[in-house]
């Protein structure tokens, strides 16, 4: 692999031990990947740092990574974690907040930001063709496919490593002949939020290649969120690219196959997993994490409804919408909504094990069902919150 | 003695181990448990010349490999036929060395399933791995297994 000088440096250990370890690292993974370059990123953004997943193996590395002086060298926010920062959740369990804290304090004394949110796009929107080294599937799908920059799909401690040293090996999709689309795939009717999941989870099963979307009408970010993260989840794609939306000249077409698909063909492959109505224990929204727009999209359908909900309601919440947005949490506790911060059911444990669980995202139906082994099926925010009855 | 070419060195260092074999991709987060230093099977990899296909499964794995070495169950080297970031990540991290072995990858599982007690040696920046049979010496940390 080729080094510049200043990484030949920082390898030798001029920059200190920890920066010279974190940076060989990213040497010896390029290299098995056949990079022969290293690229300057921009933004980290560090999954993989909820103690539940982690462990004590995990804490362990991060707290001798920060004794040992290691700071991040770039803008490095983090995943959720495995505790709810209100600290009021019927639902995940607190067992591990003595742990988890112990985890935070490592970061932060790293300089990793205390975002704690999956939705590393809202803190800090990437431009096209910037290179990131990101973790957390569904943001790196949206890194690639929405705005067009270049971060493959990272774990947890090589991220936090390559914002240690601010580099990461020029391979996969940071190279751009490494972003052809191959396979076209057309839906014609118009994408609501349960559509969305459910084209997500289509891709993710049947796709292998790089898809080329073809969406008439445009769908909105709402809806391209639902539909990356669910794609990242049951695939492993980190670009989808869509046409219209991936900004152009990020991207390349070289389509062998081309599909067709419509409303009627998702439901009827998914109708075992559609929410038939009825009463529910648990119905859960945010995954990923919702915007202020969202939960306040969300706050006026529960209001249209009279607040009535056929079961517990659970919303997740970065920690920065919780600031905002303190007195639409205030309303929403009243009205017996529960909202959760900076955490999510996927990365935590739980106090009790839920029985029926409704759920408009296609990303935590697959993880909920296959991590926790609930029961849960898909439908869209309008029926969870009122139509059906 | 027999000789196995390696395919490509990827954390280098010394290495005199009983060779044990795992059949299957491991997936270190769930599969292996640091505080052990044992697999699902059961078996113990700690001080051992590990060979397997490759990893599978969840990234944490970096902090499971990591962790072997910080409980002291650190296998003394890694012989893989595949190597993910997770696996690579963690062996650096932990000083583990790790080998890809290819071309002659079967010829190696073959030899420590039909042969008792295969001994792995290598020495520092060696392309190959020297196989023989018996017992290590000293059953731990002696001059040739210490890491460089």
């Amino acid at each position: 692999m080729y080094l510049t000088r200043e990484q030949e440096r920082i390898l030798a250990g001029e920059e200190g031990w920890v920066k010279a370890k974190a940076l060989k690292v990213i040497v010896r993974v390029g290299e098995a990947l056949g990079a022969d370059r290293l690229v300057k990123i921009r933004h980290a953004h560090v999954s993989g740092i909820s103690y539940t997943n982690i462990g004590e193996p995990g804490l362990k590395f991060l707290e001798e990574l920060a004794s040992s002086g290691a700071e991040t060298a770039v803008y490095t926010t983090s995943n959720p974690t495995c505790v709810d920062l209100t600290g009021e959740s019927s639902l995940i369990d607190y067992s591990y907040l003595e742990q988890q804290l112990l985890v935070n304090k490592a970061l932060e004394k790293m300089r990793v930001k205390p975002t704690y949110t999956c939705l590393p796009y809202m803190l800090r929107a990437p431009a096209p063709h910037e290179h990131l080294a990101w973790g957390e599937s569904n943001a790196v799908a949206m890194a690639n496919s929405f705005y067009g920059a270049r971060t493959n799909r990272e774990g947890g401690p090589i991220a936090l490593l390559a914002s240690i040293t601010g580099y990461i090996y020029d391979a996969g999709l940071h190279k751009i002949e490494e972003r052809t689309a191959r396979v076209m795939i057309r839906f014609y009717d118009q994408l609501d939020d349960l559509t969305a999941s459910l084209l997500g989870l289509w891709i993710g099963e049947t796709v292998n290649n790089i898809p080329l979307l073809e969406l008439t009408p445009r769908p909105s970010i709402h809806e391209i969120k639902l539909l990356l993260a669910s794609a990242a989840a049951t695939g492993s794609h980190a670009l989808v690219v869509i046409r219209g939306v991936t900004p152009p000249r990020t991207y390349g077409e070289d389509i062998v196959d081309k599909i067709s698909l419509r409303r009627e063909d998702l439901l009827k492959n998914y109708r075992d997993y559609l929410w038939s109505g009825g009463d529910y224990d648990l119905a859960y929204i945010g995954c990923p994490h919702l915007s202020g727009a969202e939960m306040l999209r969300i706050m006026q359908s529960l209001e249209k409804w009279l607040w009535k909900t056929r079961g517990k309601m659970i919303l997740s919440i970065p920690p920065i919408v919780s600031s905002v947005f303190a007195r639409e949490l205030e309303i929403l506790k009243k009205k017996g909504i529960e909202v959760i911060v900076g955490t999510c059911p996927v990365v935590t444990r739980f106090k009790y094990k839920p029985g029926l669980v409704v759920t408009n995202s296609g990303k935590a139906f697959f993880y909920l069902r296959r991590l926790h082994k609930l029961d849960v099926y898909l439908a869209s925010i309008e029926d969870i919150i009122g139509a059906k009855y | 003695m027999k000789r196995i070419r390696i395919d490509k060195i990827i954390v280098d260092g010394s290495c005199r181990a009983e060779a044990l074999v795992v059949d299957h991709k491991i997936s270190f987060f769930g599969e292996v448990d640091p505080r052990t230093g044992r697999t699902v099977e059961g078996y113990y990899i700690g001080g051992k010349a590990l060979i397997f296909p490759g990893t599978r499964g969840s990234t944490v794995g970096t902090y499971i490999i990591y962790g072997l070495k910080y409980y002291g169950h650190a296998p003394a080297c890694m012989i893989v036929y595949d190597a993910e970031p997770i696996l690579i990540a963690g062996a650096v991290l932990a000083d583990i060395p790790l080998f890809m072995v290819r071309k002659e990858y079967e010829e190696l599982v073959g030899h420590v399933k039909n042969e008792k007690q295969t001994i792995i040696l290598h020495g520092h920046g060696e392309e190959v791995l020297m196989i023989e049979q018996g017992k290590t010496c000293c059953s731990g940390r002696n001059r040739w297994s210490r890491q460089d």
